[in-house]
């Protein structure tokens, strides 16, 4: 692993032409071999983020570093050392799959046997063999992803920029393209650089999670330390017969205050999940039969709500989307 | 340099790959120089007994010249809507985001629209001869002619690309274009310049289009005349257009593609 950071930011700011600061003072540090998730709705700057960090933008002001290379400076170095897949998949129609990784492995250097390699190497792990000879305008929206990810591989980069990668996917292709990430920090040691704005994602993949909101990093830690911090988990319980509801209200008294709706009856354990077995020994001590159990811990939109005062879902409606880095010429971009 | 290299190949591979495998990008290329050899050689022939037409190789030769510098310019022109195309669609993204060495891929862009106008001069030189051209030029006056054309091709180009890595968006077309087709067309294109009389004949005398064209025509004829200012106009606007593709391709970047 090499020595330092693999990111690094500091101050990072992006102002747009009569628009907002779509990145408004960020600092980052993202560890070689981690995984870096970058949550938040739509326009709070995440984007943004990425484009200056791989280099497609240059930073209003501050400082970054991506691979131990200042992202103004030493723009060529950060290239041939980052791989990422933008949140269009942007890609030719007239090539095929395979021309593309061709094409992607000759711009970034790699001799003609070795790009015939790399590329039957990685339409093979994305599962693109049959279709690596079709035209690109035949593609299915989640093969597109894959061969954008296959692109983001081809010259074997050490540091992965993946922005909303899985936007748009089924479920099916969305667990695959987790379960591919994943494996590529674990086995490859690839640090990876996430943006989404799909909690369950960040929860999914993400050794640590930045929240981003306006522009600014409200709040950053691993998932687990950022939900302990909002507060503990919660047991919903149902019984079996609704009339022993009060029954279970009261033996639940003893964990907190406890709430009733539609004969279920929920507490908060203050005592974390640790609490548990606890709860479920006085349940059988006062002869409670259940029909489910639930525990609860808070979600990450527990923590952004905490953090902004709003809920994730839906935050991006009131606000207004991240201003186009041309100042306006193209059009806004759609969730 | 190395990782230069390897931009401009694959920028230029995926330009002329995508003139041959798509009929689209290819046949206007080829139509409109031929169209406008039949419309002029064809239909303007009689203009060769016009008094004091002195044009040698006879008319079809004098039109050949003309549409053998249009389509070298065309060949750029239709380069910088490939690249403006890019932008739209957002691929000329990939490249910024790809390509080590970006500069690449203005030269890329630039090879691609060389070879894109080897095709279709290519053409028009068969088509030219077929119809009964007169070549009076000896095998020396013909390459000269020939890197006339190339350096024709690479001013047009080096403007289009970079009108289009300014403007980054397909409906740039017209104001790639209409440049060059306002300077080809302000030259002596049906007569000769001193049969020319007017306002046209003023511009046209200043017009840097109507030295290579006159070069030209001295090439094919086997007479050269001003060689040496048509090929020093042509080099100068290469600089100049190469410096303004680069503050295009900047601009680009500032932009984030």
């Amino acid at each position: 692993m090499p020595d330092g950071e693999a990111i690094v930011a500091s101050g990072l700011v992006r102002q747009f032409r009569k628009g907002p600061r779509a990145v408004d003072g960020i600092d980052l540090s993202v560890s070689y071999g981690e995984i870096y998730g970058f949550l938040g709705p739509n326009g709070a700057g995440k984007s943004t983020t990425v484009h200056m960090l791989t280099t497609l933008l240059p930073p209003t002001s501050g400082q970054a570093s991506v691979a131990g290379f200042d992202i103004v400076h030493q723009g060529r170095q950060v290239r041939t050392v980052i791989g990422a897949a933008l949140q269009e998949a942007a890609l030719d129609p007239i090539l095929t799959g395979r021309e593309h990784l061709l094409l992607q492995a000759t711009l970034q250097g790699l001799p003609k046997p070795k790009r015939v390699q790399r590329a039957d190497e990685l339409l093979t792990r994305v599962g693109l063999t049959e279709a690596a000879d079709r035209r690109i305008s035949g593609y299915s929206g989640g093969m597109k992803r894959r061969l954008d990810l296959a692109l983001a591989l081809v010259h074997g980069p050490r540091i992965l920029f993946l922005d909303e990668p899985t936007t748009g996917l089924d479920l099916q292709s969305r667990t695959a393209l987790w379960e591919e990430v994943a494996r590529l920090a674990r086995e490859e040691g690839i640090t990876v650089f996430l943006t989404t704005q799909y909690l369950e994602e960040a929860d999914a993949l993400a050794h640590r999670v930045g929240i981003i909101d306006h522009g600014h990093i409200v709040a950053e830690d691993t998932p687990e330390r950022l939900k302990a911090e909002i507060g503990s988990p919660t047991v919903e319980v149902v019984p079996v017969e609704h009339d022993q509801a009060e029954l279970l209200r009261g033996t639940l008294e003893q964990f907190g205050t406890p709430v009733s709706a539609d004969g279920t009856v929920t507490v908060q354990l203050p005592g974390g999940e640790a609490q548990l077995a606890e709860l479920v020994r006085a349940l059988d001590a006062a002869s409670l039969h259940v029909a489910s159990l639930t525990l609860h811990q808070p979600t990450l939109d527990d923590v952004f709500l905490a953090k902004t005062g709003r809920k994730l879902e839906g935050a991006a409606d009131e606000e207004p989307e991240e201003a186009p880095a041309d100042g306006g010429k193209r059009g806004r971009r759609g969730r | 340099m190395r990782r230069f290299a390897f931009v401009v190949r694959g920028v230029a591979w995926r330009s002329i790959h995508n003139t041959i495998v798509s009929p689209s990008i290819i046949i206007p290329s080829i139509v409109f120089p031929l169209f406008f050899f039949a419309a002029f050689a064809g239909g303007l022939s009689k203009i060769a007994q016009v008094p004091n037409f002195d044009y040698k190789p006879g008319y079809t030769a004098f039109q050949f010249t003309f549409v053998f510098l249009q389509s070298a310019a065309f060949g750029g022109v239709f380069t910088g809507f490939a690249v403006a195309r890019d932008f739209d669609s957002g691929f000329a993204r990939r490249l910024l985001l790809s390509a080590p060495a970006r500069g690449g891929i203005i030269v890329g862009y630039v090879i691609g629209a060389l070879l894109r106008w080897g095709i279709t001069g290519s053409v028009v030189t068969v088509v030219a001869l077929a119809s009964g051209m007169n070549v009076p030029a000896g095998p020396g006056d013909l390459f000269a002619l020939l890197a006339l054309g190339v350096l024709f091709n690479l001013v047009a180009a080096l403007w289009a690309v970079g009108l289009a890595m300014f403007l980054r968006t397909e409906q740039a077309g017209a104001v790639i274009q209409m440049p060059v087709f306002v300077v080809l067309f302000l030259a002596p294109v049906y007569v000769p310049l001193h049969l020319l009389t007017g306002w046209v004949h003023s511009v046209a005398r200043l017009n840097p289009a109507t030295f290579a064209l006159e070069a030209a025509r001295g090439l094919l004829a086997g007479t050269p005349t001003d060689i040496a200012l048509a090929f020093g106009l042509l080099g100068g606007s290469i600089v100049l257009w190469a410096a303004f593709a680069r503050r295009g391709l900047r601009s680009a970047e500032r932009a984030a593609g």
